[in-house]
């Protein structure tokens, strides 16, 4: 029974309190959950939750993301190493988090009349652990008697069944496993980070915020790795052949047998072999059969929408996860690869059909006599592979949120595909002595490709037809000079794909510890380049704390994490193992912290001076263009770094209100480098600051 | 000295591998191009593909060679 007037009054009697993650997912559990669809919206001191009726009263109250965190227990904030921590209200221990006292104290309130609780949170060490810290430390120790509602989708049917039949109890092995992580990834992290912010402040007193953490640390390891190859890669000289041939009036590209050659013996290849006929010796053909890809788990999504879509994969998961909450596609932060038949494949193909784009396809799936779909090796205990609900949005969707539900719904009817078959060419051509190949593909039978087609990248190359002994002129014969080139930048879809085969990290963190790289300055560019200030923390922590840079080590820790989770390990017996692996390793950096200090300060500067820099000076060529700040007039400008040897004068005023940045690539009308502005309710422009420039003048010229 | 970082010899830790690569690489370009030691540092100094590392290392030896 319900009153209408006044929030938490108009309760009345005992009801049943439902906890979930967040506000849209309450939303859309008490909608399934209300007998009529129509549960009561209430707002108490800014605290959205619902009223909803059906054999009894249900109260569904949404946290936000985590209401509790792990905090030092006794307060200040410059020394280390701090091993004593307490879980408590997390507004007491971030800023801006002040509306979550409000949201612990609906649920407490709530929690009074409250008879019976369920946990309703996402199925997922994150979600079972934020309904374990509300009904343990904002319901009062009601953990041990509430139920757990199971679902992969938040679509009505699935909803009611988790209602009717939930999980007994919580999954306290999964709740452990989580808080385990939390609190050594807390133990890790404060220590290090602040070991490394107060080196650095003590050494200079300028103070700059320096992070690390356990996963953190070895992924920028290896990035650094990288980037140091880079860096110090010289290039060696190589040449190739290419060619064009000439058959039946097409021209086709033609390859040399050997990829590299020297300098003299391309020069002869060339002599010996331009606008010469040479005869077909051999025909290869291959038939390729392609199997259908299989269905996304998380880092797989990720890493396809950013091939695709240049969407970092923490943006995919803030889409997915949107997607997840308006029911259009299953639970998404999934490790497994496999679609059980429980899911109902028909079911869905017959939702999809409803949808213009995908009525033909969908029809011809249900028409095959049996749909199996192909499946990877992973799996996971909770969730199936992401896969769409067949539903169709309710409100219209952005274009991001368009592309990625267009791409999981593709995958996964393509993976009830048949197998593409390709067909591959190679033609064998003696020219004087030399052997050239002719490459063709076609694409035989489109199978799965035809629910694809949008991402695949499939060109085929037809060569006319051709038979052995059939006389081919090179029309052209040319010697390109070539270098070899340095290993190639991760970037973020490479980079999660390299901690996922590392194992560091989970499905649900990873992309938000690439963006803490980011954050925290210590790569930059969507092509990773390690900056100086990343390199810097490296330098030290490889010198003084090693183990936390190593791979092997946070590897470890997950499968001890995997272990405590089967209820085989102790949390408190982690936990002893990580104090004691990283006591010395802290007094290692206690004892020398003027030399860290030293080179983090310098890392600090040079990462300053590389933000300020522009360019290469147009006037004398051998300076840097800078943004200068005048102590004299404290405004901003850029001149060159050789004004100080007295060399160079050249100087541009620059906009004294707003952003200013390097832009890194230079004017494209005159090659000078540019910066790019920001101001508030303006556009961000690119300013090229050469007076002559083209493009200045052209715009000056219009009316 | 091309950095602020504290050197080994002549160069910083990251300097010094980029030092002996620009050495070490000397001899494939003789071998395949028949540069001299000069021609080649510059060709580096002119390279997209040299690391920045490896650039500062052939400028300062050019400066050197050519004093």
């Amino acid at each position: 029974m319900v009153l209408k007037k006044n929030g938490m009054d108009t309760l009345m009697g005992k009801h049943t309190l439902i906890i979930t993650e967040k506000p849209d997912a309450a939303k859309r559990i008490a909608k399934a959950l209300d007998k009529q669809g129509k549960p009561e919206k209430i707002r108490e001191n800014g605290v959205p939750y619902f009223v909803a009726n059906r054999d009894r009263e249900l109260v569904i109250v949404p946290a936000l993301g985590h209401l509790y965190t792990i905090v030092h227990e006794r307060g200040k904030r410059n020394y280390y190493p701090v091993f004593n921590f307490r879980w408590a209200p997390r507004h007491l221990a971030e800023r801006g988090a002040k509306v979550i006292r409000n949201w612990i104290e609906t649920f407490s309130k709530l929690s009074f009349d409250a008879d019976e609780f369920i946990s309703a949170c996402d199925y997922d060490i994150e979600g079972s652990l934020i309904g374990y810290c509300v009904l343990k430390y904002a319901c009062g120790n009601k953990e041990n008697s509430a139920k757990r509602m199971k679902f992969s989708t938040l679509m009505e049917t699935e909803l009611e069944k988790a209602y009717e039949q939930p999980l007994p109890h919580l999954d306290f092995a999964l709740i452990e496993a989580g808080r385990t992580r939390h609190e050594v990834d807390w133990i890790y992290g404060i220590n290090l980070s602040r070991a490394l912010t107060l080196a650095a402040h003590r050494w200079s007193s300028r103070y700059c915020t320096l992070s690390t953490g356990r996963v953190q640390g070895p992924t920028l390891q290896f990035l650094a790795k990288r980037e140091k190859v880079i860096r110090s890669f010289v290039p060696i000289p190589y040449w190739q052949i290419n060619a064009e041939a000439e058959i039946l009036n097409s021209v086709i590209e033609a390859e040399y047998e050997k990829k590299r050659t020297g300098m003299k013996e391309a020069d002869e290849i060339v002599r010996a072999c331009a606008g010469k006929t040479g005869e077909v010796i051999k025909i290869n053909v291959r038939k390729i059969h392609q199997k259908p890809p299989i269905p996304f788990d998380v880092g797989t999504l990720q890493r396809e929408a950013y091939s695709l879509f240049s969407y970092t994969p923490r943006r995919t998961m803030v889409i997915a996860q949107r997607l997840y909450i308006d029911a259009l596609i299953s639970y998404p932060r999934t490790n497994s690869q496999k679609l059980p038949p429980i899911i109902d494949y028909k079911k869905i193909l017959n939702s999809l059909k409803r949808k213009r784009a995908y009525k033909k396809l969908a029809s011809k799936l249900l028409e095959k006599k049996e749909l199996k779909p192909r499946e990877g090796a992973k799996e996971d205990p909770a969730h199936p592979a992401v896969y769409p609900t067949g539903n169709l949005p309710e409100k219209p969707l952005g274009i991001a949120e368009k592309r990625i539900l267009d791409l999981i719904v593709r995958r996964f009817m393509a993976v009830f595909g048949e197998e593409a078959i390709k067909e591959s060419l190679k033609v064998h051509l003696d020219v004087n002595g030399h052997r050239f190949f002719l490459r063709g593909r076609t694409i035989l039978k489109e199978g799965w490709m035809e629910y694809y087609e949008t991402y695949v990248r499939a060109e085929e190359v037809l060569l006319p037809s051709i038979e052995e002994g059939d006389e081919v002129r090179l029309r052209q014969v040319i010697r390109e000079d070539k270098f070899t080139s340095p290993p190639s930048r991760y970037n973020p879809g490479s980079l999660l794909k390299k901690m996922e085969k590392l194992g560091i990290g989970t499905k649900a963190t990873r992309s938000e510890i690439i963006q803490t790289l980011y954050n925290r300055g210590y790569v930059k560019d969507d092509r990773i380049m390690v900056t100086e200030l990343g390199l810097g923390v490296i330098d030290v922590l490889g010198k003084y704390a090693p183990i936390v840079t190593s791979a092997k080590l946070t590897q470890e820790l997950e499968d001890k994490m995997e272990q405590i989770r089967k209820n085989n390990v102790k949390r408190e017996t982690v936990l002893t193992e990580v104090i004691e692996q990283l006591k010395p390793q802290l007094g290692r950096f206690k004892e020398n912290e003027e030399p860290i200090g030293k080179v983090l300060t310098q890392a600090i500067n040079r990462r300053r001076t590389q933000e300020r820099m522009v360019g290469k000076c147009p006037n004398c060529g051998t300076g840097n263009l800078m943004i200068i700040y005048s102590r004299k007039t404290r405004k901003r400008f850029i001149g060159c770094s050789n004004y100080f040897k007295g060399i160079c004068r050249t100087s541009f005023p620059l906009p004294q209100r707003g952003t200013v940045k390097p832009v890194g690539n230079n004017c494209k009308a005159c090659g000078w480098p540019q910066v790019l502005v920001w101001m508030r309710g303006r556009c961000p422009w690119r300013l090229c600051f050469n007076p002559d420039c083209p493009l200045k003048k052209s715009r000056r010229k219009k009316p | 000295m091309v950095c602020d970082r504290e050197t080994l010899e002549k160069f910083c830790e990251f300097h010094e591998k980029a030092y002996r690569n620009v050495v070490q690489k000397f001899e494939y370009w003789k071998r395949a191009t028949g540069v001299s030691w000069k021609e080649y540092l510059k060709e580096l100094v002119e390279n997209a593909y040299t690391g920045c590392w490896a650039k500062e290392i052939a400028e300062s030896l050019l400066k050197n060679t050519d004093e």
